[in-house]
């Protein structure tokens, strides 16, 4: 199921191309079609779910690459995908938002079948990010996303499309460059368990792989009883996750012995995973790429960009840098929550200070990303659920705010906020959903935003590894995103109408497609606000296991 | 005993129909212009129904109710019906109140296009504020907190097109933020101590005792301050009368703004004696600030308003002090007053066009029954024996001389500073009753034979309100709160009510408070003095100076520094790539390229100096060969 998520986006990538020039006015209805099955598919996948396993589900594998090197041992590389409490939320999530904005493309007609294709191929590379169990696969898809979304910000985007595309090209890579290291050093040195104890001759069958089988092995290779020409190596997270599995003098052995530059590199292997994902969520400082490539991205990609592709530098924080090094997320907590705390803080300020919507609400994305980053470092239950939660809810909303940004920018290709002034009685059903969005972003109660901030909030204070000044400071960015929203909205939407004469007559109210995308997702925005436990019931058992790792500490 | 599941049920009800009545209008659009007026107050008044009815199914215990809401692994949160003798006073006084306002609001707004959204605002608001009213726990409590806040910003920007109206309700909502973040932080302290927010288990669970319990006191109280306009976040209330007049009523005046009072009621026995010492200390301030500040005032509701945060701080006083009862019977008679004060001048404003009072006065011949109605309210305020009002700032002040004679030496700085302020109260009083309703009719804008009473659904509603405001509504014995219905519900403290020489000191006071308001003459020209009054202390000036300006400055340096220093150096990174890229190719070319090619030069040179040699001529490869057999011969021996 998980497989045909990541392959009909594919396969319809491929129709695009494949169909003739002629037959143009098709192509956003195979996007559109597209995305509604993986929307349905992922409707699927929650109903076959159960939220109350910790461990791995939905999983599909398939031997993809397995060479022996000798002395060096094996490689293998397996396709390997599977959902948890923390993945399901963000592969629904990314379901609702790549159809959001495959309706939202509809008004795309440069270039279709080049866009369309594209907006397919980022369909599949997003789902997989998500799914992708294997270090390998993750990082394929990881790498691969960057391509089409670097067109599609620099073909279609605003007049400084190429210098955001590059900008968010190359930041993006010097990240994963950062990541793909670690990814090698986590290769040599971690085994697959059940896979070398079939090479060792302890078991014929992987089916025979008990508990007792692995346990075995462990203890063999902590002994040094293996020779190193049966060891065959892993990418697959499940393996690098369990600390028995890393050999004991390797590069990353738990033991953490390895010295690099002064400090542990197992440390040091965190760091680098936390400053490969830090700048796809952003954390401030590593955010500036952001700005730039909303405010030049066109509508459908900044929903994409807001609404997903961030998240996945949250997923990646738990599910490769604290999944991986609960030792570094550990240790160097007080320093991330810091950094949580001045995207929250630093955001909201930007925020404040902008002149163009867009570039506004760009900015609050990274206020209301820090939360997340807050929420995960506090390592708390609270934290990590409200945590997933807030990226749950910021990707609902987020998508709704760029949505209401590009609805004026079609209309006068103009998005200063000081360049209208009592937009509510021109366009009333714009300024509810405006008001709607606003609120449910600055955390009213009621909306998904209060729940998630909420969460991270409480986590950070109840956490051992914080102090509570921290969390104080951080309810600094709720109020400050009263200020900008409410800012904004009283410049913006009242008073008496007024707009540059360039804009006369086009202030038309919203019509019925922008309805149909703004509509559901402020119910939806509601349902989670009201109904909490739709997500948590789906996170909380995965993370209750997960934090176990820290409380060993 | 009650059945649980009748009462959780009939609460669901309460608490669900104003917000299933607000969205149906909101949803329905102009068409619900028509009937949302009445089918709002005939909900409202089912409402009114199921409270009373819950009177009689709850009795006089404590009931908490849980309904699961979300739970994670280590935290759950229920929500939790809390229904003790507070609720069952709350319950019936918002939904009374509601219901008024409404059934004046059809008039009031006949003829706004909008009343679709005004009646859906009011329904959010309703269901908001008996979530508060409701909540057993804090949490539950916050989230119904804020939601009254939306409301209050909504009902405050109901006229969005006008630009102070769209300014006052910013400013209303983030002061409140502000004060929620405090309350939220509070919240947190609390669970930190505790591990729960649930009102039934903290007794048993928190010790007010000790710094710790003070700065959760404190942070509570946070949402009081924010939510009762307390100092120092007191500046939006009165900028929130940019709201239609029965909004103020309702909200600005007897309900929303009571929640503060409410919560410090519901967590009374959290506070620590340094954090009640706090709240005594800016309940004062408040009080006596905002007394002064209703002094100069023009503005009809303005006066009023200042008079709200006033009589707010006087609560606050009483809760500080104590005094839990006097604060809530405080609270009780003041939203019945307070509302008719200001249906009333929403009348007067409906029938004269103006909220300048010095554009009114002699509207007592020409609004018989408002004036009737307006003076019986300003009696209750000012504290006039035979009212309500005086009966419960009397039991707030013997409450306070009670808590003082405790205390001993300065505090009776306090309830001193108390009556000082029931004198303004008095004093602004008289001279706004003076203003708008005696004297000579001054508008010449607006014809005096254009003035005209309000209708019956106008009147009606303030008539109500000021029949509940006289002493008898409240007290067999109109000088003795001690003998009032409100003191068997809650027993008011200690020997309150018996100290005579309380009651005459007080009608001494408001007795020269009336007589100098009455009296007053305008300033012929603003003085210092005039001005700090009609400029609220100067607060706003202070706050744009002290904290808005800063505040949009520093967010535009932090962009500054976000593009000339953060992506400035992201830049410089590029840049400086793409310059170690092109040295990279020039050293490839001149050095590596250069290695190889001198190599090759070398091999050439090499090459033609070895050609040389073989040329070909025989003669010279017998030197060489004779030469080299000599060199041979010569190293071996």
């Amino acid at each position: 199921m998980l497989s045909l998520l990541i392959f009909i986006p594919l396969i319809g990538s491929l129709g695009v191309v494949l169909l003739p020039a002629s037959m143009k006015s098709r192509y956003k209805w195979i996007t559109l079609i597209c995305c509604s099955l993986e929307l349905l598919l992922c409707g699927a996948a929650y109903s076959a779910f159960d939220p109350t396993q910790s461990g791995y589900q939905l999983l599909e594998r398939a031997d993809w690459i397995t060479l022996p090197l000798g002395s060096l041992g094996v490689v293998s590389i397996d396709y390997l995908v599977g959902v948890d409490g923390i993945s399901l939320p963000l592969v629904l999530l990314s379901g609702v938002v790549m159809l959001v904005g495959a309706v939202s493309s509809w008004k795309i007609d440069a270039r279709q079948k080049a866009y369309h294709a594209l907006y397919l191929l980022l369909t599949s590379t997003v789902i997989g990010c998500f799914v992708a169990l294997d270090f390998f696969l993750f990082f394929l898809f990881f790498e691969f996303m960057l391509l089409p979304m670097y067109f599609l910000i620099g073909l279609w985007g605003g007049p400084r499309r190429e210098y955001a595309s590059i900008k968010f090209f190359l930041y993006t890579l010097a990240g994963s460059v950062l990541i793909l290291l670690v990814m090698i050093g986590l290769y040599l040195s971690v085994m697959d368990p059940v896979e070398t104890a079939l090479r060792v001759g302890l078991i014929q069958d992987r089916s025979e792989a008990t508990d007792e089988v692995i346990r075995q092995v462990q203890f063999l290779l902590s002994e040094y009883k293996i020779p190193s020409n049966l060891l065959v190596h892993t990418f697959d997270l499940r393996h690098m996750a369990k600390g028995g599995n890393y050999l004991p003098d390797s590069f990353l052995s738990v033991a953490g012995e390895v010295m690099l530059m002064g400090i542990p590199s197992r440390l040091l292997a965190f760091l680098c995973v936390f400053l490969g994902f830090a700048v796809k969520l952003p954390v401030v400082p590593l955010h500036t790429w952001l700005p730039d490539a909303h405010v030049e991205a066109p509508t459908p990609v900044s929903v994409v960009l807001a609404g997903v592709l961030l998240k996945i530098g949250g997923y990646g924080f738990l599910r490769i840098g604290w999944g991986l090094f609960p030792d570094g997320a550990a240790e160097y907590a007080l320093l991330l929550a810091g950094l949580g705390v001045l995207s929250i803080v630093y955001g909201g300020f930007n925020a404040l200070a902008q002149v163009d919507l867009k570039k506004m609400i760009a900015y609050s994305s990274v206020s209301h990303m820090g939360f997340v980053l807050l929420g995960i470092a506090s390592l708390t239950s609270e934290g990590i659920n409200g945590a997933v939660y807030q990226m749950a809810s910021h990707g609902v909303l987020s998508a709704m705010l760029f949505l209401i940004t590009g609805v004026i920018y079609d209309r006068t290709h103009d998005r200063r906020i000081d360049h209208y002034r009592g937009l509510a009685g021109a366009m009333p059903g714009y300024t509810a959903l405006t008001a709607i969005a606003f609120f449910a972003s600055l955390g009213l109660p009621g909306f998904s935003g209060f729940i998630g901030e909420l969460f991270t909030l409480m986590g950070s204070f109840q956490s051992i590894w914080l102090p509570g000044w921290m969390t104080a400071v951080a309810t600094l960015g709720i109020i400050l995103a009263a200020a900008y929203f409410l800012w904004t909205l009283q410049r913006m939407f009242f008073g008496t109408l007024w707009f540059r004469p360039e804009a006369a007559g086009q202030l038309t109210d919203l019509d019925g497609r922008e309805r149909l995308m703004l509509v559901p997702l402020a119910v939806l925005a509601l349902l989670l606000g009201i109904f909490p436990n739709l997500l948590f019931d789906l996170t909380n058992s995965t993370v209750a296991d997960w934090i176990q790792r820290f409380s060993i500490e | 005993m009650p059945d649980d599941n009748t009462v959780r049920n009939v609460l669901w009800l309460i608490l669900l129909l104003p917000f299933v009545s607000g969205s149906l209008w909101l949803l329905a659009g102009r068409r619900a212009n028509g009937p949302a007026g009445w089918a709002a107050s005939g909900l409202t008044l089912v409402g009114l129904g199921f409270s009373v009815w819950v009177i009689l199914l709850a009795g006089p215990e404590t009931i908490t109710l849980r309904t699961d809401w979300l739970a994670l692994s280590g935290r759950s949160v229920p929500i939790t019906f809390r229904v003790d003798t507070l609720t069952l006073l709350m319950l019936p006084l918002v939904h009374f109140i509601a219901l008024l306002v409404q059934l004046f609001s059809i008039s009031y707004l006949h003829d706004d296009r909008d009343r679709y959204r005004y009646f859906g605002f009011l329904g959010l608001f309703i269901g908001s504020m008996l979530g508060i009213v409701l909540a057993g726990n804090l949490l539950v409590m916050y989230v119904f907190w804020e939601l009254v806040g939306l409301s209050s910003y909504l009902l405050i920007g109901f006229w969005y097109r006008k630009p102070e109206a769209a300014v006052a309700a910013k400013k209303a909502f983030i002061m409140n933020r502000i004060g929620d973040a405090g309350f939220l932080l509070g919240i947190f302290l609390l669970i930190f101590q505790s591990g729960t927010t649930e009102l039934s288990e903290l007794p048993a669970l928190f010790l007010p005792e000790g710094p710790l319990a003070t700065l959760t006191g404190f942070f509570l109280f946070c949402g009081c301050i924010g939510k009762s306009a307390q100092f120092p976040l007191s500046t939006w209330l009165p900028d929130a009368m940019e709201g239609p007049t029965p909004v103020s009523a309702l909200i600005h005046a007897a309900t929303m703004v009571a929640a503060g009072i409410f919560l410090l009621a519901r967590i009374h026995f959290l506070l620590s004696p340094g954090a009640l010492m706090i709240i005594t200390g800016i309940g004062t301030i408040t009080m006596l600030m905002a007394a002064y500040a209703a002094l100069y005032q023009n503005d009809i509701k303005k006066v009023l308003a200042y008079s709200t945060v006033s009589q707010l701080g006087l609560m606050v006083v009483g809760m500080g002090t104590g005094n839990v009862p006097g604060a809530l019977f405080h609270l009780t008679t003041h939203a019945f007053f307070k509302a008719g004060l200001f249906l009333a001048s929403g009348v007067v404003i409906h029938g004269t066009n103006t909220q300048d009072m010095r554009l009114m006065g002699g509207l007592r011949k020409r609004m018989p029954v408002t004036f009737i109605g307006y003076a019986v309210c300003a009696a209750a305020l000012a504290g006039v024996p035979l009212f309500s009002g005086f009966l419960s700032k009397e039991a707030v002040l013997t409450g306070a001389f009670d808590w003082a004679g405790r205390s001993g030496g300065p505090a009776f700085l306090i309830p001193v500073l108390a009556l000082l302020s029931s004198g303004l109260t008095a004093c602004y009083m008289a001279r706004q009753t003076r203003m708008v309703f005696y004297g000579e009719y001054r508008n010449t804008a607006h014809p005096a034979d254009h003035v005209h009473e309000g209708d019956f659904l106008l009147t009606g509603p303030v008539i109500v309100l000021a029949a509940l405001s006289l002493g008898f509504t409240f007290s067999w014995n109109p000088f003795s709160a001690g003998h009032s219905w409100f003191a068997n519900l809650f027993p008011l403290s200690g020997e309150t009510g018996g100290h005579l020489w309380i009651a005459l000191l007080s009608v001494a006071v408001v007795a020269g408070g009336v007589g100098l308001g009455w009296r007053m003459p305008e300033p012929a020209a603003s003085t210092v003095w005039t001005r700090l009054s009609e400029q609220n202390w100067h607060l706003d000036e202070w706050y744009r100076r002290l904290i808005v300006r800063p505040f949009v400055r520093f967010a535009r340096q932090c962009y500054r520094f976000d593009q000339l220093l953060i992506d400035r150096l992201v830049e410089w990174i590029g840049v400086g790539t793409v310059v170690l890229a092109h040295m990279v190719a020039w050293l490839d070319r001149t050095f590596v390229d250069g290695l190889v090619n001198g190599a090759a030069w070398l091999a050439r040179r090499l090459g033609g100096l070895t050609r040389q040699v073989q040329n070909g001529r025989v003669q010279s490869y017998i030197v060489s060969a004779v030469v080299g057999l000599l060199l041979i011969l010569w190293l071996l021996i």
